[in-house]
């Protein structure tokens, strides 16, 4: 038989772990606080705080060839690209960290920081 | 003694919370991202000489680039296409190697690999601005001009030749795998034990993870944005490549026209199949194998694929069903966010 002190010690600490492993699930999923990066041609262009946005933001990038990036609360996207093949525009919109929109022609990209952290690497 | 033996039981309970909590804070490491070879690099180096292993690498790359593009000035590829049908050009070890390797796949693969496509390839212009169908004839007389055997090389002298005027080179198939086999030798010059290193989608990793567990790869979805994937492989000491039509493509008329040129149609590959991702440890093998793998088709891909050591693979059709090589037979990890694909473990 068990005492009512060790039942009470024993809902405590399930409590404890319980809630220690949620707190830790929390901080790991992504979403919150993502951040997006700007590059063309190797350099960073513009970091964004995808939650920091308000309506709709535009940045033009001018290489090569030129692309319009459109931002909005927690996603960013290639919206319009003069590009020959357009797959930056046809990726559509990225939001999780580790995503990656691309358009090599213009070698530009936007990538959400932080881990993906399903897997290490993706063989495309 | 009840009371303790709860105590035990929470701290059991307990560890494993504080474990997860304190790996979290990664191993030193550096990473790059830039754009080279027509792709994006992607490099993560752990250890002490990380950075500077790192920055080797992709300066390695960049003349990798220099060597073997299509128009860079001074490109050894560039010399030896514009002197087609015409002398002997002097090449570099390097050049040497990956034109010898090249033919080997070739060979290997009854042409369906063949860096010959190069007319074919400019004709076709994939992702350039230049892009667009060529006519029947056309096609025709370019792959008359496509044939590895024409591809003369003197390895005692380092120098090669086109036999034929108009024939060319093109290393977009096999060019990637050699650097990231090169990358991964700077990393262990420097003493690196652990690394993972991406030139668009062509993957190479040193050794495990530098918690000791292996890297996991994912496996592109083929018809959804770049990092959403159907599957996943764990791998230590090991180059996952793929190559499908949704690298580089334009799509006119619903019909999709990708950058994977069928060397004896002139057209891109139609083999019944959207991706191929070759495992092994070589990457040069890999890539030139999974564009081979790609070309042939299921069966005969898969064929090919079996008939070697140490090499593995997943095959995507255009059915979206996935059949993998016996190897990898419960190996696989089918992870497929879009529930559009099926995986079939028993052809």
């Amino acid at each position: 038989m068990l005492r009512k002190g060790d039942i009470v010690l024993v809902a405590v600490m399930i409590l404890v772990v319980a809630a220690g492993y949620y707190i830790i699930n929390l901080t790991r999923s992504s979403g919150d606080g993502a951040v997006a990066v700007i590059k063309l041609n190797n350099e960073v262009v513009k970091k964004i705080d995808l939650n920091s946005v308000a309506g709709t933001e535009l940045v033009r990038l001018e290489g090569k060839y030129s692309n319009v990036i459109a931002v909005e609360k927690g996603r960013i996207r290639f919206q319009d690209a003069d590009c020959p093949d357009r797959l930056c525009v046809n990726t559509g919109w990225i939001s999780l960290r580790g995503e990656t929109a691309v358009c090599l022609p213009n070698k530009a990209m936007i990538v959400i920081e932080g881990e993906d952290t399903a897997t290490d690497g993706i063989a495309y | 003694m009840r009371t303790k033996s709860i105590i035990k039981i929470f701290f059991l309970l307990i560890v494993p919370l504080i474990v997860t909590s304190c790996s979290r804070g990664e191993e030193p490491h550096y990473s790059m991202q830039e754009f080279h070879m027509g792709t994006i690099i992607t490099e993560k180096v752990y250890g002490e000489n990380a950075e500077k292993a790192a920055r080797e690498a992709m300066d390695k790359i960049v003349g990798i680039e220099g060597l073997m593009s299509l128009d860079a000035e001074g490109s050894e590829i560039k010399k030896l296409n514009d002197n087609s049908g015409k002398s002997w050009v002097e090449l570099s070890p390097e050049t040497i190697y990956v034109l010898e390797k090249s033919k080997e796949f070739s060979d290997l693969s009854g042409g369906t690999f063949d860096i010959t496509v190069g007319p074919l390839v400019k004709a076709w212009g994939i992702s350039t601005d230049n892009q667009r169908i060529p006519g029947d004839d056309e096609l025709k007389n370019l792959v008359s001009l496509t044939d590895y055997n024409d591809l003369l090389i003197d390895k005692s002298s380092n120098r090669a030749m086109l036999k034929r005027e108009g024939q060319m080179v093109d290393l977009g198939g096999i060019a990637k795998g050699y650097a990231a086999d090169c990358a991964i030798e700077i990393y262990k010059k420097h003493g690196i034990k652990s690394a993972i290193i991406n030139l668009g989608g062509n993957v190479k990793v040193l050794g495990s993870k530098p918690d000791g567990t292996p890297w996991k790869i994912g496996i592109q979805n083929p018809r959804a944005p770049i990092g959403k994937i159907v599957g996943i492989v764990e791998v230590t000491d090991k180059t996952v490549v793929s190559s499908g039509d949704y690298q580089r493509y334009f799509i006119e008329d619903s019909v999709r026209y990708h950058h994977i040129i069928d060397p004896r149609t002139g057209r891109p590959a139609d083999s019944g199949l959207m991706g191929v991702t070759v495992i092994t440890d070589s990457s040069i093998d890999a890539d030139a194998l999974s564009t081979a793998a790609f070309v042939l088709g299921l069966e005969k891909g898969m064929e090919l694929v079996e008939s070697l050591d140490g090499v593995e693979a997943v095959f995507i059709d255009v059915d979206k069903k996935i059949y993998v090589t016996d190897g990898l037979k419960g190996k696989f990890i089918f992870e497929d966010e879009s529930k559009e694909y099926e995986y079939v473990e028993e052809r």
